[in-house]
This record gives structure tokens, C-alpha cells and sequence, in this order.
């Protein structure tokens, strides 16, 4: 029976298993032979040698490094919050929260990005509301620059870092808080000493894994930065599709592919400790 | 928090509302501007029209996008469907030599930038000369959409109690008679959320179709290159067909789900 069993499983999975052998794994295996192959010599470096020469390779990592920097602390400071504040509300105003934090989620990017260019314009809803406080009086520029870029990719991911630390926060039994203020802990020292605590696994995966989204972001900096804002990403495709340097961009996306694999391997180690609390 | 002064309460609710609309205001906003009567994206619009919905109805080059997008979806979101739930229902209840090693890598386009996966399917779509063929899209959409088939079907296998099959199995039921008639109909709202989710995930798909899909346009695609050249109000009426599809999606999943969780509490 159970020798059956084992056999029959991986008929199960083997439709799949040669799909993504051919249409996934073997173009990512070309993709690395690209990057570290060469026809006269073999094995080479040389390509990552000249991502070193191009002071425009490291002008553009710094950018994004800058970038998803900023993003995932803004993700930090807007979406703990609303986390905590989530955790605090009644049945019914909770799942309509949760509801406005999930729709987002699955909307898509291209709209979520779009709607900042109607928010954010010279004629959009931000510049008249400051112009009509008094606060300027020229419209302020949001968009094509690194300012619009980054609002765009904080909206876009804010849900990857609030569901899961949202889960985490409703996982922390109340009567722990209770018992903190009965021995006579004043409401920050139960913040910072019991509740805080209890939720950093969960804070730091989720910081983790809006990191390494943002590294790899491609349409929000497309159309929000007016091309004015590349990041490796936009970068690839300039070396793909118009000047064709596949070998650098396979070179580059080595590079990423690594970071994100390092990212994630830390990420999972974090939310298993998450859960396991 | 307990005892919590009102003000830091006041401030915390103060946070949240703004957490909350900084995520829904865009796309919030969206909606009335596609009904706008003016060419310009001042918010709120002078006046209300359908001129963008119109203009979009009336454009042969967005219905050929839509109808592209629309085959593509319905064909890649049935093989993820298929070769997924056929490998979900493997992993979950098979245990072989690399299960684990299988099910990261089935899971490994959810999590290695897209744009990554992108670029390697362009340059192996080029390799075998498939860059820009139809084929190659539906594959590569296939590939993309798995993941989010295996998280569903995943759970839902998990979940469903194996001793019914084996009850299945000791009454001499046959292997094909058991899926059919006992693992599938007790799995079906997980089917048909897996289904939906593809659906949405194909439909909305943009970075690896931009990178490989040659002269074919899809709604996103062709989205993606007018954004970049000028803003057009007619992406308005777009954008917010594009959430009125998402919002009926979701609710549909919603409402199965609720309903077949209404029926095991009625059958217990």
C-alpha cells in the first residue's frame, strides 16, 4: 500500500515537474551559462568585470538601494500602525478593514501605479487640496522623480507587510497584556516590553520580503519615474530590448537573483519563527 | 492597548484611517475619473460622461487586446489549473524522494522577481525561436500562475480528511471513481477560487508579457507602453473595468467559500 502510494504521488507531480524543467528551470540554467560563459574562453568573469567599469551600473544600484530603502521604512512607519490599529477593532469594522488592505492586493499594479498619476498630478487631488490649505502655490512635482517612485512602490506592497504582521498581532493573547498591567506596568511598558516584542519576528520578515519585492520593481519606476528613475530593473530592459547586451543583463540578473535568494532564505527562517510564537 | 491614554488612542486610529486610505485612495479615485468629461485629470471632474468608455468600445485595438488577454487568461489559468492541482494533490499526499525540492520550485516563480524570470524566458524563448509566439506566452503564463493554484489546491487537500478516500478506496472504488465522484466534489470551491486567482493573475500579468509577447498586445501590455508615452484618460475607463473585474472575482471566491462553509456546518 504505501509503496503504491509513493509511486502514484509522483505520477502526480510529474506533468508539472517537466513543464517547469523546460519552460523554467532551463531558461534560468541559459541565463546563468550566458552570464558566466564565453565561446573562445569557457568559463569567464568578464562581464561582471565590466558591470564594474560602467560608473552608470553602480549610479543605478545605488539609486535602487536608495529607493527600496526609503519605501520599505515608509511601509514600516504607515503600516504597523494600521496593523496595531486593526488588531483593536470590533468584528465588523475589522473586516472591513481587512477588505480594504486585501482588494488592493489583487488589483492590478498597472492601475494601483496609475491612480498616483491622477492623485498625484499638477491638476490631481494632492496639489489642489495643498493649494486650497494655502501650503503652495505652485503645484508641487510628485511625479517623474525618485519622491513619486517611492510613494508608488510604498502603496503597492504596504499589504505584504501589513496581512502577515496583522496575523501576527491577532495571535497575541490579550490576557498576557492583562496579566503585564495587573503586576502594575504602565501602558508604554507593556507596549514596548511585552507587546513589541511579541510581534518582531513578524515585523522583520515582512520588512524582508517588501525589501526584496522592491529590489526587483520594474513597472511603478517605468511609469512613475518618467524614465528619469531607473532601477535595475529598468536597467535589464534597456539591455534587453534596446541595446541588446544579453550577456550583462544576464550578468546583472545573476546578481539579483542571488540577493533574492539570500533575502529569502532569511525571510523564511524569520516567518517560521513568526508562526512558531 | 489596555489603559491606553484617549489621545494615544485618538492617534493610533489617526494612523490607521491614514494607513487605510493611502492604500483605497488610488484606486478609489480611478473610478469617478473615468467617468470625467474633461481631457484633463483634475480631481473631481467638471463634469460626467462616458466619452472614455466610448473611446475604448470604439477603439478595435483595445478590443483586440482585451480578446487576446481573454484567451490567454482562460487557457493559461486552465493548464495552471490542471498540471497545479494534480501536483498539489502529489505533494500533499504522495511523500517521495525531493518532495520538498519539487514544491520550492514550483513555488520559485512567486518568488523570484519577476523580472528575472523575464528576462531568463526571454532569452530561452529566443534560444528556440518561440519569443513573441503565442505559445510561449501561454506557457510562460502557466508557469506564473502555478504557484498561486498550488497555495489554494495546497490547503485545501490538507484539509480534507484522507480517511474519506481510503473509505472510497476499501469499497472498491477505483482510483479515476474516487477523484471524481469524492475528492473533487468536496474540493470544488478550492477549485474554483484556484480557478479565479489564475484567472486574475494571468489577466493582469504585464512584466514577462511586455518582455515576450512579440506584436501580440494584451490589455496590460498595451496599458504599460501608453503610460509610458502620455497619459491618456481612456487608461481611466480601463483601469476601472480592470477593478470592477477584480472586485467581481474576489466576491465570487468570497461568496463560494462562505456558501461551502455554510454547507459543512449544515452537514455536521
Amino acid at each position: 500500500m504505501s509503496s503504491a502510494r509513493q509511486s502514484t504521488g509522483f505520477a502526480f507531480i510529474a506533468p508539472l515537474l517537466v513543464l517547469m524543467l523546460v519552460a523554467f528551470n532551463a531558461p534560468i540554467a541559459y541565463m546563468l551559462g550566458l552570464a558566466f560563459w564565453d565561446k573562445a574562453h569557457g568559463f569567464t568573469l568578464e562581464h561582471y568585470a565590466g558591470l564594474l567599469e560602467a560608473p552608470v551600473y553602480l549610479r543605478v544600484l545605488g539609486n535602487t538601494m536608495r529607493i527600496a530603502l526609503v519605501a520599505t521604512l515608509a511601509n514600516i512607519v504607515i503600516g504597523y500602525p494600521l496593523a496595531h490599529w486593526m488588531r483593536g477593532l470590533q468584528n465588523r469594522a475589522r473586516l472591513v478593514a481587512i477588505a480594504l488592505v486585501v482588494l488592493p492586493f489583487w488589483v492590478s499594479i498597472l492601475v494601483r501605479t496609475y491612480a498616483w498619476i491622477v492623485v498625484l498630478g499638477n491638476g490631481g487631488l494632492v496639489n489642489r487640496a495643498l493649494q486650497w490649505l494655502g501650503l503652495t502655490d505652485q503645484p508641487v512635482q510628485f511625479l517623474y522623480n525618485e519622491l513619486g517612485v517611492t510613494i508608488g512602490m510604498a502603496n503597492v506592497l504596504l499589504p505584504f507587510l501589513v496581512l502577515p504582521l496583522f496575523a501576527a498581532m491577532i495571535r497575541i493573547d490579550d490576557r498576557l497584556l492583562q496579566a503585564a498591567a495587573s503586576l502594575g506596568a504602565p501602558p508604554r511598558t507593556i507596549f514596548w516590553k511585552v507587546y513589541f516584542p511579541l510581534t518582531v519576528p513578524a515585523l522583520a520578515a515582512g520588512t524582508l520580503l517588501v525589501f526584496m519585492l522592491c529590489l526587483g520593481f520594474y513597472v511603478t519606476p517605468a511609469i512613475l519615474g518618467g524614465g528619469r528613475v531607473p532601477m535595475v530593473s529598468n536597467l535589464l530592459d534597456t539591455l534587453i530590448n534596446q541595446i541588446p547586451r544579453w550577456e550583462q543583463a544576464s550578468a546583472i540578473s545573476t546578481i539579483l537573483l542571488i540577493v533574492a535568494l539570500v533575502i529569502f532564505a532569511a525571510y523564511r527562517r524569520l516567518d517560521r519563527k513568526a508562526s512558531a510564537t | 492597548m489596555i489603559g491606553a491614554s484617549p489621545w494615544s488612542r485618538r492617534l493610533l486610529a489617526a494612523s490607521g484611517i491614514f494607513g487605510l486610505v493611502f492604500l483605497a485612495v488610488p484606486i478609489l479615485i480611478v473610478i469617478p475619473m473615468s467617468f470625467s468629461s474633461a481631457r484633463a485629470l483634475t480631481f473631481p471632474p467638471p463634469g460626467l460622461s462616458l466619452r472614455w468608455y466610448a473611446a475604448l468600445f470604439g477603439d478595435s485595438r483595445w478590443m483586440e487586446a482585451m480578446a487576446t488577454s481573454a484567451i490567454l487568461a482562460v487557457l493559461a489559468s486552465i493548464a495552471a489549473l490542471l498540471l497545479g492541482g494534480l501536483a498539489a494533490y502529489g505533494l500533499r499526499r504522495g511523500s517521495f524522494r525531493g518532495r520538498d525540492g519539487a514544491e520550492g520550485n514550483f513555488m520559485a516563480p512567486l518568488i523570484i522577481p519577476t523580472i528575472i524570470v523575464s528576462i531568463a524566458l526571454y532569452l530561452g524563448l529566443a534560444r528556440v525561436g518561440l519569443l513573441g509566439s503565442f505559445l510561449g506566452l501561454v506557457v510562460a503564463h502557466t508557469v506564473l500562475n502555478v504557484p498561486l493554484v498550488l497555495m489554494v489546491m495546497g490547503v485545501a487537500i490538507r484539509e480534507f480528511d484522507p480517511r474519506i478516500e481510503q473509505v472510497a478506496w476499501s469499497l472498491g472504488a477505483s482510483w479515476s471513481h474516487t477523484m471524481t465522484r469524492v475528492v473533487l466534489p468536496n474540493l470544488a470551491p478550492s477549485v474554483f477560487a484556484a480557478w479565479i486567482f489564475a484567472f486574475i493573475g494571468s489577466f493582469d500579468e504585464v512584466i514577462v508579457t511586455s518582455f515576450i509577447a512579440g506584436r501580440y498586445q494584451t490589455v496590460p501590455k498595451k496599458m504599460f507602453n501608453e503610460l509610458i508615452l502620455e497619459v491618456n484618460p481612456t487608461i481611466t475607463a480601463v483601469a476601472t473595468l480592470l477593478i470592477g473585474l477584480t472586485v467581481l472575482a474576489l466576491a465570487a471566491v468570497a461568496a463560494i467559500l462562505a456558501r461551502a462553509g455554510k454547507l459543512k456546518q449544515t452537514l455536521v
